[in-house]
This record gives C-alpha cells, sequence and structure tokens, in this order.
C-alpha cells in the first residue's frame, strides 16, 4: 500500500507539470486582455501600460511562464489581478463549500441509484425496474441547469418547502445536491442493475441460493459486494463530471464555490486566479484517482498493486 | 429511500415565514461579487455601487441623478475654473470613530494615483494638476492637492472642467482614511450610511445602518446584497420573497407586465444607458457616411425596442440621453425607410450591398437585437454575419478595432452629457478611451473640448446639443434607444426611488412596512 501511494505520487509530478504548461499557454493563446477587464470600459492608455508592467505581461512568453512557475514551486498561486486577493485564501475559502455540495451529491447519488440499482436487478422487467430506467433516462438526458431550474420552481417556488437558492443550513444544500447529483443517480443505477444481473446469474450465487441462503443474505453479502468493483470506478471517473458539473449548479444555486469562481475568473480573464484553481482541481483530481484504486482493492481483495 | 428523501423535503419546509417581520432589505440586483470594497478598485457597478454605501465622497448624486454636496457641505470655482476650494462638513466620523480631516482627501486621491495600488481607474482624477506626472512616477506628490486648514482643501486643475464635481462622485473619488489596514478592500472604513457587518464571497455583503450618519441615519436596520448570477433564480427568489429588490432582466419585461399583479410591483426610471451599433467608420464600406446613415434607416429601432423590449426605452436621436441637459429632443431619429436606405446605398456604390460583420458579447438581449438588426439589413441588400464572442474576447476586438459592427451599450458614470459624447466619440479616445466606432472628426472634438471647458452651463448646453447634432449626421453608429431600468420591488418596501445613475440610491428614506 506504501508503495503503491508512493509510485502513485511520483506518477502524479509529471502530470501536474504537463498541467502547468497547459494552463498557463491555453490562457495566452485565448484572445481577451487581462488589463482591459481590470480598467473597465472607458480607460486611458498610460494605465494600461503600467498595469502591464506591475504584472509583468510585457515581459516574453518563458520569462512570464518562469515567473509562475517560480511561484508554483514556491507554494505561491499568487494574487488575483482583479481583486487583489490572494488565489490560495480564495480557494481555501470556496473549495470547502463545493467539496459540501459534491460530497452531498455523490452520497445521495451513491444511496438512491445504487438501491436504484439493486431493486431493479432484484425483478428485471418488473414496475420498480421500468420506473427506475426512466427516471435513469430523464437524469442521463436533462442538462443539470434545466434540472436545477425545474427544481428550485417546483420545491422553492410552488410549494415553498425549500429556498431557491444560496448558501447556509443544510435546507439550503438539498436542491442543488439533487441537481448535481441526478446525472450519477441515473448512471449508477443502471450500471448496479447490469452488474447486479451478471453476478446473479454467476455460479457462486447459484451455490449460495442453493446452500439455502436467504434472499436478502444473497442480494447484499454475495451479490452486490462483487457488483461495486464497476460502481466504484464508475464513481471515480465520475468525479470529474461533479466538479465540471458545479460550475453550472453553483451558477444556478447561488453556491459560492469553486465553480463558480473559476467561472467567473475566466470572464473577467484573471489569469493567476484560473490557473491557479485549475491547478489545485488537477492536484485534486490525482487524489481521487489514488482513492478509487485503493477502494477497488479494498471491495475485491483479488485485485492487488505491487 | 425515496421516502426518507420525502421526509427531510418535509421537515425543511418548515421555514418560509422568516421573510417576514424583517427590516434588512435584500438587493439581488448584483449578478456577481464587488471586485473588493476598496474604492481604489472600484471599476465597475456591483463595486461602485457597495462602496458607495460605505463611502462618501466631497459630492454625491441623488436618486434623480443631481450632484450635490456630501463630505463638502458648498465649494467655490475660481472665475478662470481651473481652482476649487471645498469646505468640508465639520465633526464627520469614520466608522472607527476618527475624526474626518482636510488631509484624508488628499491622502485619498493621492492614494488613488499612487501606481503601487494598482487601481484600474484613475482617470476621474487626471484633471487634477500634476495627477498624470504622479501615476506615472515622475513626481513625489500630486502638486494639485493643498490642504489649506483643517475643513478646506484647495484643487487646481490642469484646465478648467465643468464636470469636475460630478467626476467627485464617482465611487473611486471616495474619502478613505489616513491609516489604512493591508485587507482594506476586505474591511472597509469610511464614513458612509452604512458599515460593513460581514462580505462572504459570492454569497452576500451585509451592511448595518450607520447611527452616526450626517445625512441622518438609514432608517432600515440593515441592508444585504445578495449575489444571485442567475437571473432566473434572483426572480424565484423574489418570487419566493426572500429577495425585495430585483433587477428585471431586459428580455423578461414584456412578462412581467401581462398580470396587473405583477406589474404593480415594477418600477422604472429612465436609466442613462444608451443601446447601439458602433460602427467603425475606418473600416471598409462604413467609411462612407452615406453607408452609415443608410444603416440607420434600414432598421426599424421603434419594433425591436417594443417587441424585444417591452417598448421600454425612447428612440435615440444622437447620444445624449433626454434626461440629461443637452438632449435635443426636437430632434427626429432616422426614419424607417427601406427605400431611402437603399438609395442611399446606391449612391455610396453598394446598390448590390455588401457583406460586413456584424458582433456582439455573450448577452442574451443583446443576440436577439442582433438578430433583428440583421434580418433588417439584409431586406436592403447588407448581408451582415453575427460574431457573437465572450464579452471579454469582442470587447478587446472592438477596442483594437476589429470589428465592423459592434452591438453593445454604455451606461453612464456620470450624469453629464459629456460622458457620452466624450468617451464615445471623442477623437482621442478611438479604442481603449472607449470610442470603438473609431469616429474622429476636428469640428466635432473641438465643440466637445470647448464645452468640457465652458463655465457658462448655459453656453456649455448649447456646445453639447451642437456637438451631438453633428455626430447624429455623421452616423458612426445606429442609433438605438436608452433603456428604461426596470425594477420589481416588493409592495412591502416603501421610499423606493429608482436611480438614474447606479450608485444614485443608497436606501437612507427606504423602510419596510410590517407583512
Amino acid at each position: 500500500m506504501g508503495a503503491l501511494l508512493a509510485r502513485r505520487a511520483l506518477l502524479a509530478i509529471p502530470t501536474l507539470a504537463g498541467v502547468v504548461v497547459v494552463a498557463f499557454l491555453l490562457l495566452y493563446v485565448a484572445p481577451g486582455d487581462p488589463v482591459l477587464e481590470m480598467v473597465g470600459e472607458r480607460a486611458d492608455s498610460a494605465t494600461i501600460a503600467r498595469l502591464r508592467t506591475e504584472l509583468h505581461l510585457d515581459e516574453s512568453l518563458p520569462r512570464q511562464f518562469a515567473h509562475y512557475a517560480g511561484g508554483v514551486v514556491r507554494g505561491d498561486l499568487g494574487r488575483s489581478f482583479i481583486t487583489g486577493r490572494p488565489i490560495a485564501r480564495d480557494i481555501a475559502e470556496r473549495f470547502p463549500k463545493t467539496l459540501e455540495l459534491a460530497g452531498t451529491a455523490m452520497l445521495l447519488a451513491i444511496v438512491v441509484g445504487v438501491s436504484l440499482g439493486v431493486l431493479s436487478a432484484r425483478h428485471p422487467g418488473g414496475w420498480i425496474d421500468r420506473g427506475a430506467l426512466a427516471l435513469a433516462y430523464a437524469g442521463v438526458s436533462f442538462p443539470v441547469y434545466w434540472v436545477g431550474l425545474l427544481l428550485i420552481l417546483l420545491f422553492a417556488v410552488l410549494l415553498h418547502w425549500l429556498p431557491p437558492s444560496g448558501y447556509g443550513r443544510p435546507v439550503y444544500l438539498i436542491l442543488p445536491a439533487l441537481a448535481l447529483g441526478s446525472r450519477s443517480i441515473a448512471f449508477l443505477a443502471r450500471m448496479t442493475r447490469s452488474s447486479m444481473l451478471d453476478v446473479l446469474s454467476s455460479d457462486f450465487v447459484r451455490t449460495a441460493r442453493a446452500k439455502g441462503a436467504r434472499e436478502k443474505i444473497v442480494l447484499m453479502h454475495h451479490a452486490l459486494r462483487n457488483a461495486l468493483v464497476p460502481v466504484i470506478s464508475v464513481l471515480g471517473l465520475d468525479f470529474g463530471s461533479y466538479l465540471t458539473g458545479s460550475i453550472l449548479t453553483e451558477t444556478v444555486f447561488s453556491w459560492p464555490g469553486i465553480g463558480r469562481y473559476v467561472v467567473n475568473a475566466i470572464g473577467r480573464r484573471d489569469l493567476p486566479a484560473i490557473q491557479g484553481t485549475v491547478l489545485f482541481l488537477s492536484v485534486v483530481f490525482v487524489v481521487v484517482n489514488v482513492i478509487t484504486d485503493l477502494a477497488y482493492a479494498a471491495a475485491d481483495p483479488r485485485i492487488a498493486y505491487d | 429511500m425515496f421516502v426518507a428523501f420525502i421526509a427531510l423535503l418535509a421537515l425543511a419546509a418548515c421555514r418560509g415565514g422568516e421573510a417576514a417581520h424583517r427590516r434588512t432589505l435584500v438587493d439581488a440586483r448584483d449578478r456577481y461579487d464587488p471586485k473588493s470594497l476598496d474604492p481604489a478598485l472600484s471599476t465597475d457597478v456591483p463595486t461602485g455601487r457597495a462602496v458607495s454605501y460605505l463611502f462618501d465622497g466631497l459630492t454625491r448624486f441623488s436618486p434623480d441623478a443631481k450632484v450635490g454636496p456630501a463630505l463638502a457641505t458648498r465649494w467655490d470655482v475660481s472665475p478662470d475654473g481651473r481652482t476649487y476650494v471645498f469646505h468640508l462638513r465639520p465633526g464627520v466620523r469614520f466608522h472607527d470613530g476618527t475624526l474626518l480631516h482636510a488631509s484624508d482627501v488628499v491622502h485619498s486621491f493621492t492614494r488613488v494615483l499612487d501606481p503601487a495600488n494598482k487601481s484600474g481607474r484613475p482617470w476621474p482624477l487626471y484633471p487634477i494638476a500634476g495627477a498624470r506626472a504622479f501615476a506615472a512616477g515622475k513626481a513625489a506628490t500630486v502638486s494639485g492637492l493643498a490642504v489649506v486648514n483643517d475643513s478646506t482643501i484647495r484643487i487646481s486643475l490642469d484646465t478648467a472642467l465643468a464636470i469636475f464635481p460630478k467626476l467627485l462622485a464617482m465611487p473611486v473619488a471616495s474619502v478613505v482614511p489616513a491609516k489604512i489596514p493591508a485587507d482594506f478592500g476586505e474591511h472597509p472604513i469610511g464614513t458612509g450610511a452604512w458599515t460593513l457587518v460581514s462580505w462572504q464571497h459570492d454569497d452576500f455583503v451585509l451592511l448595518a445602518r450607520n447611527a452616526e450618519y450626517f445625512g441622518g441615519a438609514p432608517k432600515l436596520d440593515s441592508l444585504m446584497i445578495r449575489i444571485i448570477p442567475e437571473p432566473s433564480t434572483a426572480v424565484a427568489e423574489f418570487e419566493s420573497g426572500n429577495v425585495d429588490l430585483l433587477y428585471v432582466p431586459e428580455a423578461d419585461a414584456p412578462r412581467w407586465e401581462q398580470t396587473d399583479e405583477k406589474k404593480a410591483l415594477l418600477t422604472s426610471a429612465p436609466a442613462l444607458r444608451l443601446w447601439y451599433v458602433a460602427l467603425n467608420t475606418t473600416r471598409g464600406p462604413l467609411k462612407d457616411v452615406r453607408v452609415r446613415q443608410a444603416l440607420n434607416h434600414a432598421v426599424d429601432v421603434r419594433t425591436i425596442l417594443d417587441k424585444l423590449l417591452g417598448g421600454r426605452g425612447r428612440l435615440a436621436a444622437g447620444v445624449i440621453p433626454p434626461t440629461l441637459e443637452g438632449a435635443d429632443t426636437a430632434r427626429a431619429p432616422y426614419a424607417y425607410d427601406p427605400a431611402a436606405a437603399k438609395k442611399l446605398l446606391a449612391a455610396a456604390g453598394y446598390a448590390k450591398g455588401f457583406d460586413i460583420e456584424l458582433w456582439l458579447p455573450q448577452d442574451p438581449a443583446f443576440a436577439r437585437v442582433a438578430e433583428s438588426i440583421q434580418s433588417y439589413l439584409a431586406a436592403v441588400g447588407v448581408r451582415a454575419k453575427i460574431v457573437q464572442r465572450e464579452s471579454a474576447a469582442a470587447r478587446e476586438a472592438s477596442r483594437n478595432g476589429q470589428t465592423d459592427m459592434f452591438v453593445k451599450d454604455w451606461y453612464a458614470d456620470y450624469p453629464d452629457a459629456e460622458n457620452f459624447l466624450y468617451p464615445l466619440l471623442y477623437g482621442a479616445n478611438r479604442g481603449v478611451g472607449g470610442n470603438v466606432s473609431f469616429y474622429e472628426n476636428p469640428a466635432y472634438d473641438r465643440i466637445v473640448a470647448l464645452a468640457r471647458t465652458e463655465q457658462d452651463s448655459v453656453k456649455r448646453v448649447s456646445l453639447y446639443r451642437q456637438a451631438d447634432s453633428l455626430e447624429f449626421a455623421d452616423a458612426p453608429m445606429i442609433y438605438l434607444f436608452f433603456y428604461n431600468e426596470l425594477y420589481a420591488v416588493q409592495p412591502w418596501v416603501k421610499g423606493f426611488v429608482a436611480p438614474t445613475i447606479f450608485n444614485g440610491q443608497k436606501f437612507l428614506d427606504v423602510t419596510i412596512t410590517p407583512h
């Protein structure tokens, strides 16, 4: 396990170095001048020139990169062009809120998705199965954005059950988590169902049933655990969709997380904020991948890393 | 599992009564977080509005966009218009209890001009003598700023500038205390009507009344600025009663006017906001004034305004809004006359029309307007290709002179005709200065320059009118309309007057009745 972690950490270094380079270069290819965004619509060229010098934007690309990479190596993500605040502090303020939202959405997806999958697999073609299929189609096909607005209309405006948007007590989490988790619920339900059906038709399940194990034990103990391996990999892969989904969900629900932060930063060409967030999210991604690998091993002892 | 979820929903349903009995006004007009609460960094509306709650300048705007005394009770202007003497209001205190001194004003202006502060918008203070030299690092102090005594300041200008008191009402010219903490943008200390309680980024800014405010303490206990990026969500919050004040999105206006109940919540003011299509006068067929006039005749602006924006506005016949002095309300807009347009095009040698690009930023209202314009132009043979870019990219292209036609708007920083004539069309402001028509007309420039220095207001207004009629004939843009900003206000909010200028409403007299 220790060796695995060490190896994965080493492998992550070139990945992240690549991210730093790509994130840096992409922004210089994209149109839109950061200084023009700083000065507003009516500006004077003296101020623009002065700001450009102060932000090192008038230097050659390699020098700018060296400047930036040097900061990253020292653990300094710099300050926002627009607000002047340290990027690291902005991220530290917002990421926990995104994690809160994504975590709840994921939990919701696991609980609802896996349950639906197991129930569907129990009686394939039954009414639960067909209902779950319809729900899954809806979950996969409707864009997060639209689902979010519908949820607001139904539960907040019409029924007055939940607050429409904002960040605060746990009630504020429910709608955005449901919107963010809707795709995953659908995926997990289908994934769990087919995986369960495979496992349920295998020899050891027949043996378990033959020895007289109760159906509940067969389903939950024998079948589900084996069916979970592909489910875990879907969850790991899906993590990316939680992060990208959070961009839309946080906008629709006025959730002050990292998704909205990066969208604002892109709109204003706030280079350090974009680069810092991209780098940070890449680190998160790498860590999640390692965790996924470890979770495989936990779910299925036959998978070993050496 | 779903049962558990529904139970959770039902538990959560117990709120709802929360909105009642508060004396906090919740304002949901802002779509994004203020950049900072430091006046020196104020370049946009959410920042400027928040700053103007917390701080005061020497002057200020009323909701109907008149400039009046704030920290200065009065000011004298020398006969040549180059020296202003401001008399400070006595006994004004900052939120931390320290007294306001004349030296604070000098220090505040110097701070905005100081290159170390990376202020993006020092230009309102550039008229002060020596300001540019100081900003460029060529002088140790701003020579035009002088403390006469503890309640008097003298400001000398490079040249006479009649609108100077209006520039001082802009958020960037707010007065800050002498001792500024390192994170001033997060923990501002002003003299303003409101003090900062808490700022949760991208979520809300909560302000409490300043009971000691020299202009009379606000009647409400607190003011919450909620940052809601998605307009539909803001509407949902309003309909749930969680939000008191809403900016109705342009394209939504007709829907709100459908029912009497909703219509009763609407209030409106003629905003100082011009919608137009900048025509780059240096590119292709647009170099020819006849072509530019033809484009104006080709578009049925009245129908666009009525059908797409609920008729909320007034057709533009020039760039000066009708509410400002200098506007010639008798001047007729270009008539919708496709035949005249075709004739002008033929005279210019484009009987068969031409191909051209119509640029716009990512914005649903602009997109609809652009599509209509495209089809009107097609009717007279002008084949416009729509190029929609994300705002930063579109704006950069237009400033670099790479756009033929650019659909945009202009929202005044201060209520004066000069704020339209000078940035939008003055020759020296081509490109980054705001003149994306790249219009240059020496006669026009001469009149505008004269108007800027003219002390006599009657003469100045007449010069404004002359300049406006001159550029109107030259048609460096397709004149669309001045939009009337539309607000939805909850029935329990009393005393709210829709402001003409963005920082003209500080909620001093607004109250909330029990509901």
